[in-house]
């Protein structure tokens, strides 16, 4: 029923008073509508998009506000403060240093030069930069028996200690040994340790040297 | 049946007869400056693909000629229309006559009087640098004070109303009121009273020209449609208890949205996030309003044939909903990367000014300017000419300027193509940018004749005296109906 049935436009009929658009939206705003059943699916779509928009824009803003640093007109410019404290990765060699220390070091030295006669050395030692897959059974199952190192001899004995540290911490000490002294060897990698362990299977007993110089070359 | 017998079933008679004279300075105002807006816009755009056109005399070279048109459409066309149709809604809603309209004849006075001088100003080399406040500054105080009755009388005629209730359109002019003079005052006096340094005079520009858009003409423009709708069509307005909400939620936002013209400009990158993110949240008052007012013609598109104000409230909403989603769109990074400085920044503002704002207008003038002199619109014609121009310009600029503004915005991004290169590609589209404006000029000429002749006390003795109907009450929808009818 529209108020307007001629096509000319020559004028516009109302098709409501202003009295009762007022009074019947005033009614209208206080109550939604009830519905007779079911549940109105209006109102929570609203709530869900304002919901979703306030949601998306802080998250938005945080992203790209950088820290509202008058300075920076870059919205890729880096997020961290200035001074902020960044975690970055520490060469496995530096962590291995720790190990070495703390375990190595008492029969090996913190020189790496052994003890004549008694505690083979670990500088220029062509075991320690020799094939990584004997020294890392040395280290998992220990050694027992003569050992020619450095063109010397040496018969003691090497403690296990697969049980004692993990595959990285192997690992990172063997590279820190491989690194440092002006020895010159490539990096072992915790997942090559791991490898061998699963190889050693129920093995406990610990090496000799005979039996190394038959893997790997 | 004679005239006074029409007249005594007119509704609420006395308040259109308090506001008649004011309402129609303003709106005849407008009209002109329409005009006058329209063909120095047109002047502008053909000097950009014909460059010697009227070249040889400073006042028209084009640095002075386009700021000129968009002073003269917004503060010339826009307020006058708005501060026209403004205070007629708010009597009207108010159920109260507008009371010493004699005052409103001087501030109408001040205010065309501040944009003439302004645009003589602009033209004759004494603008400023800043978008939409070219004006010399000597003519801000004859504006504002021109303003300040306006908007006292639109907030006075709120305050002593005569309803017990308020509607939502009130909501969006009575906030409007405070708006305009809050935005204008302090980008005056940041910018150009005692500026701000360096950097921060993009943003204010920025903030003031988004507010002023934003905040006041979409407000306006609202304030016709959640009005005419109900009015026209005898229903009210579809899920309006939504409505408070996308009121709040829409001003509370638009403020902050200014940054995001910013964007890609080296200004503090927390500005622009932060317009980008409020553009985002105008998502909610967006989809609400739409809700409300296509809820509202839903199943009454009929409608639309038989009333010219209908018609033109129905572009307009459009237009609000196409605005919204451009601005959305021009503040995503990766969008504004190519488009940013291009026709498309154009086309956003002016889908707000004309397809959402203008348009609007049109209608409620079509509804109102019968009411208050008592006569019909003459020619049928015209006003089809109107809305057909008025309807095809917006389309094909729409898609004009959106369609060269990607282009313009890929070729600049290529540094392989000489800017020459550029400029002759876009001379197809800004012929084709004159031939819309010379369309839509083509309508206001129509909206002119027909306005002359129902307004103008010497042309209008020809024009048929109006006959208007007592509406009827509008009534509550039936849920109880509604629920039977969805089980039938």
């Amino acid at each position: 029923m529209s108020a307007n049935s001629d096509k000319d436009f020559h004028l516009e009929q109302g098709g409501a008073s202003d009295d009762s658009i007022q009074q019947v939206h005033a009614q209208l705003q206080k109550q939604k509508p009830d519905k007779a059943n079911g549940y109105s699916f209006l109102p929570l779509g609203i709530l869900g998009l304002m919901c979703t928009a306030v949601f998306f824009g802080s998250i938005y803003l945080a992203h790209y506000s950088i820290r509202f640093d008058p300075l920076v007109v870059n919205e890729h410019a880096k997020r961290e403060k200035p001074g902020a404290v960044v975690a970055t990765a520490v060469p496995p060699a530096v962590l291995g240093k720790k190990v070495f220390s703390n375990i190595c070091a008492t029969c090996h030295q913190a020189t790496g030069l052994g003890v004549p006669g008694v505690y083979p050395p670990l500088a220029g030692s062509e075991w320690a930069q020799g094939d990584e897959e004997r020294i890392i059974r040395i280290v998992l199952l220990g050694l027992n028996g003569p050992i020619t190192v450095e063109g010397k001899e040496f018969n003691n004995v090497m403690a296990p200690l697969g049980a004692a540290l993990k595959d990285d911490q192997i690992a990172n000490a063997l590279t820190y040994v491989r690194q440092e002294w002006g020895n010159k060897a490539p990096e072992v990698k915790a997942e090559t340790v791991s490898r061998i362990r699963a190889e050693l299977g129920a093995r406990t007993a610990p090496w000799t040297a005979a039996e190394l110089l038959k893997i790997g070359h | 049946m004679n005239s006074t017998d029409n007249n005594a079933r007119t509704e609420q008679m006395e308040i259109d007869a308090s506001a008649k004279w004011p309402v129609l300075v303003f709106f005849g105002s407008a009209i002109l400056w329409l005009i006058a807006g329209g063909a120095l816009q047109l002047i502008a755009s053909i000097q950009l693909h014909t460059p010697s056109f009227l070249a040889g005399c400073a006042w028209t070279t084009y640095g002075r000629v386009a700021p000129a048109a968009q002073n003269a459409l917004i503060y010339g066309w826009g307020m006058n229309a708005a501060f026209a149709f403004g205070l007629w809604l708010m009597a009207r809603l108010s159920a109260t006559t507008l009371r010493h309209g004699g005052w409103l004849f001087v501030a109408a006075k001040f205010w065309n009087i501040g944009v003439t001088l302004g645009l003589l100003g602009i033209l004759g080399r004494f603008s400023t640098s800043f978008e939409l406040l070219e004006m010399p500054r000597f003519v801000t105080l004859i504006l504002l004070a021109g303003y300040a009755m306006i908007g006292v009388w639109a907030v006075t005629t709120f305050s002593i109303r005569n309803t017990e209730n308020v509607y939502a359109s009130q909501w969006y002019l009575f906030g409007a009121a405070f708006w305009f003079p809050w935005l204008y005052a302090i980008a005056q006096i940041m910018l150009l009273k005692a500026p701000v340094r360096g950097v921060l005079q993009p943003v204010v520009n920025a903030w003031y020209v988004h507010g002023l858009y934003g905040l006041w003409f979409i407000p306006v423009a609202l304030a016709a449609a959640y009005y005419f709708l109900p009015k026209i069509l005898g229903k009210p307005i579809a899920n309006y208890y939504l409505a408070a909400l996308a009121f709040w939620w829409l001003v509370g936002t638009t403020a902050f949205a200014g940054g995001s013209r910013l964007i890609g400009a080296p200004v503090p990158v927390w500005i622009s996030t932060l317009g980008a993110v409020a553009n985002f949240l105008l998502v909610v008052p967006v989809v609400v309003i739409a809700l409300n007012l296509f809820g509202t013609l839903s199943g009454r598109y009929s409608a639309l044939q038989s009333s010219i104000t209908l018609r033109f409230i129905f572009v307009s909403i459009l237009g609000f909903v196409l605005a919204s989603a451009f601005n959305l769109a021009l503040s995503m990074r990766g969008f504004a990367q190519v488009v940013q400085f291009t026709l498309m920044t154009d086309l956003r503002d002016w889908l707000i000014f004309y397809a959402c704002f203008s348009t609007a207008m049109f209608g409620a003038a079509y509804f109102i300017l019968p009411r208050l002199t008592g006569k019909e619109w003459r020619s049928t014609i015209l006003v089809k000419t109107h809305f057909f121009t008025t309807a095809l310009g917006v389309v094909l600029l729409t898609a004009g300027l959106a369609a060269a503004g990607w282009q313009q915005g890929h070729l600049l991004n290529d540094a392989t193509v000489p800017f020459g290169d550029i400029t002759k590609v876009l001379t197809f589209w800004f012929t084709f940018r004159s031939i819309g404006l010379i369309v839509l000029l083509i309508g206001h000429l129509a909206f002119l004749i027909n306005f002359v002749w129902i307004a103008c006390p010497l042309n209008s003795r020809g024009t048929p005296l109006a006959s208007f109907h007592q509406p009827p009450d509008l009534s509550l929808p039936n849920p109880a109906k509604a629920a039977t009818e969805g089980h039938a």
